[in-house]
This record gives C-alpha cells, structure tokens and sequence, in this order.
C-alpha cells in the first residue's frame, strides 16, 4: 500500500506541538539552566526534592485528589446509571444542571462556600474534595453518561439481577467492568482537575502543591519550574500505571 | 434445587393510562413449559417481568410453590431469564458469564468452572468457554445466555422472546434444543413470544393474551381447533375471516347453512371464522364462486388462495394430490366441509 498524507493527523500533531509540546519542551530546557556555572544540569530538580515541604505537598494534593475520584465514583456511578435505567422527564434538566459549575465564576463558588458551609465542615481540609467533585461534575458526568450510553444497560443490569447479583454487585461487577473506558476517563479528568486546582483552594485558605509551588516561584523560579515538571510526570505515571492495571481483557483479545 | 410451580393470582399493573395487566390468572405446573402468546404490547413482557421481579405489581400476588414471593427482590428469586438479545455480559468469557450466577452465590471458582463447562456442553458449545461474547453468533450468544440461565438449577425459567432476534433457521433449531433441554431437566418455564407457529410447536399449554388479559390457555390443540374467543381463533393458526348474515341462528356460507357454534350477541351482519382445512376447492365448469389467485405448493399439502366474486380472499388447504389444475385465474367452486362455524362481529 501506497503511504498517503495523513492531513488530520498531522493538523492535530502541528497543533499539539504549537500550544502543548513546545511549552512544556521550554519550560524543562529553562529548568536545566544553570546560570550560575552556565550549561545545563539537575540543580534546581535537585533543591525541589531536598526541599521538605515538596513531599509534603504532593502527597496531600496526591491522597486530596485520590478521594476526589473516589467520591465521585461512589456519587456518580450510581446516579448516573439509575438515572439511566429510570427513562425519567427529568434527564435533560439534570443535563443542564451538571454544567452549572463550569459557568458558576469559581471565586462565587468560593465565597458562597465560606458563607453557606458550616464551621466545623470549614476547619478541614476534607472541605475540598467535596468542592472539587462538584468542579469536576461537569466532565466526569458527561464521560459516564457517554459510556452508559453506550452500552444496553437496561438489559445488561436487568441480566445481572435476575442471575442474582444486589444492585452493589450489579453496579461493582458488571456495570463498572463493562463501560471501564468511561469509568477510567472519569478518574483521570477528575483526577487532573484535582491536582492542579488553584484559584478555590487559595480561596479558601488551603495550602496544596499548586499553591505551594506559586509560593516557592517567588524566591526561584527555576526551581518552582523544576517542580511543576516532577508533577506533571507524577500523575502521569499514576494514570498510565491505573490503565495498564486494569487491563480492557475483552478490547484486547479483539485486536 | 428442583423445579416448583408457578401461580399468578389476580395481579394487575398500569403505567399512567395503559393497563398492561389486568386481573392476570396464571398457574404454571412443575416441569411445565407454557408460552405467552399475544400481540406486541399486551402485557407479555410485563408479566414476565413481574414473575422474575424486575417490576413492581400494583395489586396481586407470585407464588413459587407455597412461598408468596409479591416482595422478594429480583436477585433473591432465583429464576433464570433469558432475554431478546444483548444480555451478555461484554468483559466476561464465555464461562464466566455462564458461571455468573455461581459466583454471586458464593460457589467456589473452581466448582463454578465445572459446572459452566456441563452447561457449556449442554447447549452445544464445549469449546467455546474461553470465547468472549462479541466473537459469538446471535445464536451462540442465546444459547450462552440459556447456559448463564440454568447454571444455577433456578426453580423458574424465564424466557423473554429468546427468538426473535435470530434468522429462520436457527430459530427452528434453538427452539427445539430449548424444549429438550427443558425436558429433561424438568425446568418450570414460561416462554414469552408473539409467534404462534414457536409457542404451539413447544410449550405444553399456550396463554393466548391480548389487552392485558389472558384470553384462554390450553394445550395447542385445543386451542386450535376450540378457540374460546373470537381473538383466539384469528390469533392462532390460519384462519378465514368471510363476511356473512346471521338468522335464526344460522349462516350462510357457499350455499351451505351452518350452525353458529358460540352464540353471542352477534346478530346480522357477522364474519364467519373458517379453518383452511374445512374449505375445499372444486374445479367449476361454469363461472364458480370465486378465482384461485396462487396456489403454493408445500409437499404432502398445498395452499390455495381464492378471491370470491364479492371479494373477499378465501385460503384453502389441501391434500396436494389433484391440486395442480388450480392455477391462478381458474374459476372454481368453494365449499365449507363443517356443520358449525364461530362468527364474530364483523
Ligand atoms: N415501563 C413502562 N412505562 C410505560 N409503559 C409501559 C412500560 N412497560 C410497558 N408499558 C406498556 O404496557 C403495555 C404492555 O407492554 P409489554 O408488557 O412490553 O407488552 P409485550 O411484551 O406483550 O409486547 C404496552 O402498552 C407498553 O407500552
Ligand atoms: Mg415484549
């Protein structure tokens, strides 16, 4: 066969190196700078790792985020699939109302939250995730609506009830197992949108590695540069290692 | 687990204006296989439905054996159901789907496997345990889901037209191996379809339904040939519908006075309900009553569509021998073998 321009493929590669690769290229060559003895080298990685606070803080963006995801499955999952399964009149305007967070201004949200949450719920930092599952409905709604849209739910739950499975089961073992691209595009939306929130978690007054590394880019910025690289590698990691775990089996045996 | 009996009393169930189910009787014998006839949308689906607990009775009662079951959950009834199609679970193998039901009830994996093999075996599929769902045949994946439904010797059968998603051929074949396997394992079943021709072939009563109402349920053979109900005999079976006047009693057809066997109200203008088998076709010298329009030949029978002068189309069925003079166009003579005839209103 013929090798033939692939046009779309190479508009979208063009346009991903333009606004996304070429960025983040720069960004790591200034990270490697060493102004002080020219060239390049791993100082500025290596400050950010001795730096305490950098553990510190990516661990608690890390487990804040983790129970993002995990509220949101526990929430949405159910919901959206009983939504589903009810053919119920109220579908579109539950549509519309999980795109509310994205046009509600997040310094609204923010105060609203401040003025509306009570004190006890405002002293923990467990106020986030909650915050950040709402922020994130809009995407992870529609990647599961999609997946449930997908597939012949009704008929699929109705087969596991009858074979004997409680609705937790259907949901644990069939439901989530069978729309897994959905489920796991969720995660890595939500999760995403978790790690990297900043303008609500200033906010409210919470301290994580986004806000930690703003602090730290006043007094080197290289080195807040060094440490945004290491967190885009992280979740990275994370989500690919998620992936590979949890294999498709049946989408594999098809190729 | 052995099989049990099945008993319906009384239930009914409507969404919004529409009764699906209205006062629905229904008592299903062990190792019973009965089907639910009717046309689309008289309730089939509802009552099945509510027999496995996937919807909610407004009034009435489900019994298996003595246990009134009205409010046990669909996963605790422990009935099988097959459904139209796309039942499958997609991420699982083949064995996996069938030992399912196993699973959730907490049999060791190793004992599950085993069984999903027999079963496997059982509807002719062996080899195909390690398959996934979407590299199976329409067939292959219903008789897969018949597998996942009797992994677990369920008390109750159910079968929401397993059918009618498949070719001609292949449904002949898995309706056959169903009743088989039925038989022998002495399954309790109900067997929901709209196709006359599969609920006589297999069941050992038919319910004939329409409007959410069983109209009459007995063997195929009584239902054939002693319809309840005028809705019964066109449902069932082939059956001419000839426009005639009602008197005293009688009516008129071909010449020759027949009794009206069911008296109702029917007075009049009335259809008289005849058999293809209880018309025959004669050769006419002159102009006759009616005109062959295609005769079908189909071996030790053949079928004879006729048009009466009046216009009304007239089936026969015949014994071949002798029937290849009708050929369209024939003038001939129509007359009615039987005594009594069922009228309706026309
Ligand atoms: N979930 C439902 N909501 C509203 N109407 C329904 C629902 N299920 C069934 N019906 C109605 O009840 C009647 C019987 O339906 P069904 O039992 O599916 O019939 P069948 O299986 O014989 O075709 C139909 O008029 C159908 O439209
Ligand atoms: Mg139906």
């Amino acid at each position: 066969m013929k090798k033939r321009l692939d046009l779309p493929l190479l508009t979208t590669l063009g346009a991903l190196s333009f606004f996304v690769f070429v960025p983040m290229l720069s960004a790591f060559e200034y990270s490697i700078r060493t102004p002080l003895e020219g060239g390049y080298g791993l100082t500025h990685y290596k400050w950010a790792v001795d730096n305490e606070d950098f553990f510190h803080y990516i661990l608690r963006s890390g487990w804040l985020s983790a129970l993002t995801v995990l509220i949101t499955l526990i929430i949405l999952v159910p919901t959206v699939t009983w939504l589903h399964l009810s053919d119920s009149k109220l579908r579109p305007l539950i549509d519309a109302l999980s795109l509310l967070p994205l046009v509600i201004p997040v310094v609204a949200f923010a105060v609203g939250a401040q003025i509306s949450f009570p004190e006890f719920v405002q002293n923990t930092v467990l106020e986030l995730p909650f915050l950040y599952f709402v922020l994130a409905l809009p995407y992870a709604y529609r990647a599961l609506d999609i997946g449930l849209n997908s597939i012949p739910l009704k008929t699929i739950t109705e087969a596991a009830r009858s074979t004997g499975a409680s609705w937790v089961r259907t949901i644990i073992s069939v439901i989530i197992p069978v729309i897994r691209g959905a489920v796991m595009a969720t995660v890595a939306l939500t999760f995403a949108l978790s790690i990297g929130e900043y303008t609500l978690t200033v906010l409210l007054h919470w301290d994580t590695f986004p806000t930690w590394v703003t602090y730290v880019a006043q007094e080197n910025i290289l080195g807040a540069i060094a440490i945004s690289m290491m967190s885009l590698v992280i979740p990275f990691v994370l989500l690919t290692s998620i992936t590979l775990l949890t294999p498709d089996r049946s989408a594999q045996r098809r190729k | 687990m052995t099989s049990k009996d099945l008993t319906l009393t009384n239930v009914s169930r409507r969404f919004g204006t529409v009764t699906a189910l209205d006062n629905f009787n229904l008592h299903v014998g062990v190792g019973e296989l009965v089907a639910l006839l009717g046309p689309s949308g008289c309730g089939k689906t509802t009552a099945l439905r509510i027999i496995a607990g996937l919807e909610s009775l407004d009034s009435g009662k489900v019994a298996v054996g003595e246990k009134d079951i009205s409010k046990v959950p669909a996963h605790k009834r422990n009935m099988g159901m097959v459904f139209q199609a796309y039942s499958l679970f997609p991420n699982l193998t083949v064995e996996e789907n069938v030992a399912f039901g196993l699973q959730m009830r907490k049999v060791a994996k190793h004992s599950r496997l085993k069984r999903s093999q027999e079963l496997l075996e059982l509807v002719g599929l062996p080899s195909h345990a390690k398959r996934f769902t979407h590299q199976l045949s329409g067939g292959q994946q219903q008789r897969v889901a018949l597998a996942r439904a009797l992994a677990f010797s369920p008390e109750i059968l159910l079968l929401d037209e397993p059918l009618s998603a498949l070719d001609a051929q292949v449904r002949v074949n898995l309706r056959e191996e169903i009743r088989r396997l039925q038989i022998s394992l002495g399954t309790t079943t109900v067997f929901v379809t709209h196709d006359q021709e599969e609920a006589m072939s297999i069941s050992d009563r038919v319910g004939v339904m329409s409007n959410g109402v069983l109209e009459q349920i007995d063997t195929p053979d009584v239902l054939y040939n002693e319809p309840a109900t005028a809705f019964v005999a066109n449902f069932v079976g082939v059956m001419n519908r000839i426009p005639a006047n009602l008197a005293d009693g009688k009516v008129n057809i071909f010449g020759k006075n027949l009794v009206a066997s069911k008296k109702g109200s029917e007075t009049g203008k009335i259809v008289a309900l005849l058999r293809p088998e209880t018309i025959l076709v004669k050769k006419s010298e002159n102009q006759g009553n009616a005109k062959v329009l295609t005769r079908s030949f189909l071996g030790a029978s053949s079928a004879i569509i006729c048009q009466t002068h009046e216009g009304t189309i007239v089936q026969s069925l015949m014994a071949s021998l002798n029937t290849g003079e009708f050929q369209p166009g024939t003038s001939v003579d129509l007359e009615v073998t039987v005594n009594e005839v069922m009228v309706a209103n026309g």
